[in-house]
């Protein structure tokens, strides 16, 4: 008679790749837990929850929004370092097409009250975000069609736009920071339902990743195109298709990025919305565990390690670390993570836990 | 390559010399690795004769020359990195680094200590850090990307710890170092102590660029740079097999490029007289454009360290002529580089693909299916890169023929501040007398490319006057209207604690403003400038609420 498996096991938990960014984020909890009196407290107003830990989810939705798309990217083997340039051209867009009076010329006489007006805008709401995602879209597809199709590196091919995107962003504005007054618009960052709404849009694109890679051959296809391009070409696999396809999905989510970013902020900030923003997230899917030399991804894990991001920043605000002194214990503590990510460290925690087991 | 690595050489022989020489033969006849080089250098080198067509000021030698005066701190930290590229890395810090080395060294000399002593310090702290983080790449193999990105970060951050407010330098050495003019044989008269010149610093960069080309070309640890990052970064594994040390050196390119960037970081501070963790924001990317931009491939392996300088100087060749045109705003430099580096990258990968389609086509039967692959491809990169340059041409001659109505004449009456405004003083003492007498808004602008000095008053009922610098100027709007534009500006939390007197440095072509608003019995007054990153968030909104009330308006001045 066989013996039967015993249903937990510790190997099994620990090569779940949820385990340690489960565990960095337990760790950056427990120490708020410690810090900070009243970080878990959440407060019921109006019957919508607010809280740190629901800023926490909130704050960190446009990273894990960039998160999804990155991960299938990275997964690809490649990289997109355009994400955040992506962000502030779609805001752009989107903060033009409300109101280009702002750029005009010849202004109208009624301006002040139009650009004051929280129900004015110039074209209806879907109009505008439909356009500002069709634009994000064709940047992930030029992104895809170079590093697919033209076979540039990835992280070359995307610095192009990286570069230039900023500049177009500008471009787009005339240099102007256009103020969102719509009140509509504002909801997709600001609104709430029970939960901030920024959360549902993060939920409602991560079902779609889940249900596209996971629900479908895609997800099989884009792992096997990180491991070896040339192999899954051979074994009938449309390796540039797949590639195409993944950058147009991230610059899609960076483009929803954008405009949950400039909703937030009511401005289209060419400058400064999605700055720094693809570092975060390129973090984020290591912290999740995918290599960036791709092949396996979790999408959960890339998230998690969004907040994990989040948690490290809301947390330092809460003991209170001043902004720019922020950036260095950031880096510090990304040092740390990944230090604990090596494959000495793994090893050893593996080992530590054969041992008690046996 | 086998020539001239005996032990126990010293560090010049002949035999170096004669194998110098012998590589020098050596590689002509593989001239196709030249190309990107060359392209690089013949492009920077046209736009700079096109701009000296259509600009007569661009003539002067000292226009030239200021392409590295400005550039000097870029190029320093582009050597750098142009060996940390070659081995097939990354470092996302050297800009962290610029700041950190700027606002330490600032700080220390504030001090009172000795600027050599400084100077000495900060350099071996821009080794040490490079060392921790080439370190951390080389034993742990964490991404170059992700352990220079935190470095990055980290450097900034310490920057805050140190000062959040610009530091300025007052130090006298530092003074010397920056004012002192090195006249050039030929160009300038050393008697009367004119004419045209170089800085320090420009000296500086090019003994570093050259003692980076002799470490790389004719010592072994450029050669083991190389085979760390040939064959796409695959290699590495091959040169630990071969023996080559491969860890010490990379932790010694990561040290080299700690180095550089603290050096640039001092030539910053020495350029601007000031320390601020702000400072070269982004300017990593400057720096991996300008070494893509000199035909070194981010892949590694391959590229020459001398490219770079032409990458630097094709970026500062366009900016000099985005400033001189004067009505292109500051972010087309951006488009610009993003343009060319997607040519230079369509070159590359065109070489690359030939490359590889002549070993295939050696190698096998089918060359037939490949060199048509590569046939469709290389139409592909050639039609591209073509299409490109043809934008950039259009834009170009769109622009000028937009530009400010017959360029000459424009050029020859303001040659000297054409698009190269410093802002005037605010009109401050100005403003404040209005206030008092009534006016609830007190608006300048000045600078920006055409150097205008515009002061408006608004009162409540409506009035408007002021001057554009030359004219009076006056307009009667309704009260109604201003009743609007206070309530708007009310809306974006002016009259709240967060809005406080700010200012930061002046950028070249931007729009210096000075806002003074009255209302609620509180009196709040914002300096600021376009186009920069420290500027409260509505503070631009203000200005654009403003323009459209203000007379004399237009989208384009």
């Amino acid at each position: 008679m066989r013996q039967r498996k015993p249903s937990f096991s510790w190997r099994k938990v620990t090569e779940s790749k949820l385990f340690f960014p489960l565990i960095a984020f337990a760790l950056i909890l427990l120490f708020d837990f410690i810090v900070v009196p009243g970080f878990f407290n959440i407060q019921v107003r109006e019957g919508n929850l607010y809280g740190s830990l629901i800023d926490i989810l909130r704050n960190g939705s446009t990273i894990s929004l960039l998160a999804i798309g990155m991960t299938l990217v990275i997964a690809t083997g490649g990289v997109d370092l355009s994400v955040g340039a992506v962000m502030a051209i779609a805001a752009s867009v989107a903060a033009l097409l409300m109101n280009p009076y702002v750029l005009a010329t010849e202004l109208p006489p009624n301006l002040m009250k139009l650009i004051n007006d929280p129900n004015f805008t110039y074209l209806p709401l879907w109009i505008v975000i439909l356009v500002a995602l069709i634009v994000a879209i064709i940047c992930g597809l030029w992104n895809g069609l170079l590093v697919a199709y033209v076979k540039i590196q990835p992280m070359v091919a995307t610095l192009i736009l990286m570069i230039a995107g900023r500049g177009i962003a500008q471009l787009i504005t005339n240099g102007v920071r256009i103020q969102i007054f719509y009140k509509p618009y504002a909801f997709i960052g600001q609104g709430w339902i029970v939960l901030p709404f920024s959360l549902y849009i993060v939920a409602l694109v991560f079902a779609i990743a889940w249900l596209l890679t996971r629900k479908t051959a895609i997800g099989m296809f884009i792992e096997s195109v990180g491991i070896n391009a040339r192999s899954s070409f051979y074994s009938g696999i449309e390796e540039k298709k797949i590639k195409l396809l993944a950058y147009t999905f991230c610059g899609l989510c960076a483009g929803i990025a954008g405009l949950v970013a400039s909703s937030n902020i009511k401005t289209s900030d060419a400058f400064n919305i999605g700055m720094t923003n693809e570092l975060d997230a390129i973090l984020a899917v290591v912290i999740g565990g995918t290599l960036m030399s791709g092949g396996r991804f979790s999408l959960l894990a890339s998230i998690i390690g969004a907040w994990i991001i989040q948690g490290i920043t809301t947390s330092m605000y809460a003991v209170g670390v001043p902004a720019f002194a922020l950036q260095a214990i950031k880096g510090v503590v990304v040092i740390l993570v990944i230090l604990l990510y090596s494959e000495q460290v793994r090893g050893l925690v593996r080992r530590f836990g054969v041992q008690k087991g046996a | 390559m086998r020539r001239g690595y005996g032990p126990n050489r010293g560090l010049f022989s002949i035999e170096d010399v004669a194998a110098a020489l012998g590589k020098l033969g050596d590689l002509f006849p593989s001239y196709q690795r030249f190309i990107p080089l060359t392209a690089t250098a013949v492009l920077a080198l046209t736009a700079y004769g096109v701009g000296a067509i259509f600009y007569p000021a661009m003539r002067d030698p000292q226009v030239f020359i200021n392409i590295f005066r400005n550039n000097a701190y870029l190029l320093i930290s582009a050597v750098g990195m142009t060996l940390v590229i070659l081995t097939g890395g990354i470092d996302l810090s050297v800009s962290g680094m610029m700041a950190l080395a700027g606002v330490a060294s600032a700080a220390l000399l504030r001090e009172g200590w000795n600027a050599w002593a400084v100077i000495l310090l900060i350099l071996a702290m821009g080794m040490a850090f490079g060392a921790t983080v080439g370190s951390i790449i080389a034993y742990t193999k964490v991404q170059p990307f992700i352990a220079t990105l935190a470095g990055m970060w980290v450097a900034r951050g310490l920057c805050f710890f140190i000062s959040d407010d610009a530091i300025a330098i007052r130090d006298r050495t530092f003074h010397i170092l920056g004012a002192t003019k090195i006249l050039i044989p030929g160009l300038s008269d050393p008697s009367a102590k004119q004419g045209d010149f170089v800085s320090i610093f420009v000296v500086v960069s090019f003994i570093v660029l050259a003692a980076a080309m002799y470490l790389t070309h004719y010592r072994r640890f450029g050669r083991t740079v190389y085979a760390i990052g040939g064959n796409e970064g695959r290699n590495e594994q091959s040169a630990r097999l071969m023996g080559l040390p491969v860890n010490s050196t990379k932790v010694l390119v990561y040290t080299f490029n700690g180095f550089c960037s603290a050096l640039a970081g001092i030539a910053l501070a020495v350029n601007v007289m000031s320390g601020h963790g702000l400072y070269a924001n982004g300017a990593e990317l400057d720096v991996i454009a300008s070494v893509v931009m000199g035909g070194t491939a981010l892949s590694g392996g391959v590229g020459y360290v001398f490219g770079t300088l032409f990458g630097v100087f094709i970026l500062g060749v366009t900016q000099t002529l985005i400033q001189f045109n004067g009505t292109l705003s500051s972010w087309w430099t951006r488009i610009v580089i993003g343009l060319l580096m997607l040519m230079f990258i369509g070159v590359q990968s065109l070489l690359a693909a030939r490359k590889r389609g002549r070993g295939q086509a050696a190698a096998r039967e089918d060359g037939a299916r490949t060199s048509a692959a590569m046939r469709r491809r290389r139409l592909l990169i050639l039609g591209g890169s073509g299409a490109i340059v043809a934008l950039g041409i259009g834009v170009i001659a769109i622009s000028l023929t937009r530009g400010p109505a017959g360029g000459e004449t424009a050029d020859t009456t303001s040659t000297p501040g054409s698009g190269r405004c410093e802002l005037k003083p605010f009109r401050q003492d100005q403003a404040e007398i209005a206030v008092e007498t009534g006016a609830v808004i007190a608006y300048e602008r000045n600078g920006g490319p055409n150097c205008i000095d515009e002061l408006y008053f608004i009162y409540p009922d409506g009035r408007i006057v002021g001057d554009d610098g030359v004219n009076k100027v006056e307009k009667q709007a309704t009260p109604a209207e201003v009743d609007t534009l206070l309530a708007g500006i009310k809306e974006l939390g002016w009259f709240t604690d967060e809005m406080y007197n700010t200012w930061h440095t002046p950028c070249k072509q931007c729009f210096g403003y000075y806002v003074t608003v009255s209302y609620d019995d509180q009196i709040k007054t914002v300096k600021g400038v376009d186009g920069g990153t420290d500027a409260p968030a509505d503070y631009l909104v203000v200005i654009s609420l403003l323009k459209a009330i203000v007379p004399g308006f237009t989208a384009v001045p």
